[in-house]
């Protein structure tokens, strides 16, 4: 990308309410930061308290999603330690009256069946269904170890008043690009 | 037990255990990188005391602003084993702690608290 381009990308995102947007490697020191500036735009702009509420919960969820699942990853040595980098793109804004928060990263394209038919299952469920199966989740009492059953997109979708999207893009033989959006 | 008091972080809730006087209380916000490796240890040594108290009165307030789904796991398991404490003939007392126009923080301290039939609960509404 040229110098005078990135106006044009700057133009793009503002024309599309992007408040916050970040690609690269997610880490937790980058969750930290982000969700200071995130906080804060909060207050600056005088949202309500309960929005604000919901969407930091939808970018901690979302954030720990890619830091704990992407499958774009590199792991180097830091002293005796072996750390873990973790690639995703991150964006929160407003679009008309309503918030998003939207991530996406690589998993791998054994996990999309899974995965798909968990957020599909999720996404059909009221209020009270997904209430009670938070509950069963996080008592243990559904299957562990699987990627789309994780308590953070159940959360998510219990979090995103106004309903949340996701979609599949293959990108080679192993790689599928996974995008999540929850509007609130 | 020594007292354990942690004071709270960007990430992770100030936490007083005081097992001489049976206050324990979780206070702030809670979304740790490691969950495990935050609440394993604090965990490991509350159940120990929890498990050798007899006719007892113990206190647990939560007063969190903030927490993630990994964290939810913990305090559903903070709330078995204060249930289960209370079923052996302790006096168990659990507060939670909301800010008055948090719907949503109220919400989760009466689901969680469902399963509780020995322990007490008390909602509190916080003024700002």
């Amino acid at each position: 990308m040229r110098a005078n381009e990135l106006l044009l990308f700057r133009e793009k995102l503002a024309e599309h309410g992007v408040m916050v947007c970040y690609n690269g490697y997610m880490t937790e020191d980058v969750l930290t930061g982000i969700a200071a500036t995130i906080k804060h735009q909060m207050m600056v702009r005088n949202t309500d308290k309960n929005v604000a509420r919901g969407v930091f919960s939808l970018f901690v969820e979302q954030v720990q999603n890619v830091i704990r699942y992407s499958a774009e990853k590199e792991t180097s040595c830091q002293g005796s330690t072996d750390i873990t980098m973790r690639t995703g793109l991150l964006m929160v804004g407003k679009e008309a009256d309503r918030y998003f928060v939207a991530c996406g990263n690589m998993v791998e394209k054994k996990d999309v069946a899974t995965l798909r038919s968990n957020l599909v299952h999720i996404q059909g469920l009221d209020k009270e269904g997904l209430k009670a199966l938070f509950k069963k989740t996080i008592k243990g009492e559904t299957p562990a170890g699987s990627l789309g059953a994780g308590v953070g997109f159940i959360d998510i979708a219990r979090k995103a008043t106004r309903g949340f999207e996701f979609d599949f893009s293959d990108v080679d033989d192993l790689r599928t690009h996974f995008s999540i959006k929850a509007y609130i | 037990m020594e007292t354990i008091s942690l004071q709270r972080t960007e990430r992770t809730p100030n936490v007083l255990f005081n097992f001489a006087t049976n206050c324990f209380s979780l206070t702030g916000e809670s979304y740790p990188e490691d969950v495990s490796e935050f609440y394993g240890s604090l965990m490991a040594k509350l159940k120990e005391h929890l498990g050798l108290l007899r006719k007892a009165e113990l206190q647990f307030d939560f007063s969190l602003v903030y927490f993630n789904s990994s964290t939810a796991k913990v305090i559903m398991r903070l709330f078995e084993l204060l249930e289960q404490t209370a079923q052996r003939g302790n006096q168990v007392l659990v507060n939670w702690h909301y800010d008055e126009d948090d719907d949503n923080m109220r919400e989760m301290g009466e689901d969680f608290s469902e399963d509780l039939k020995a322990a007490r609960f008390n909602l509190v509404s916080r003024t700002e």
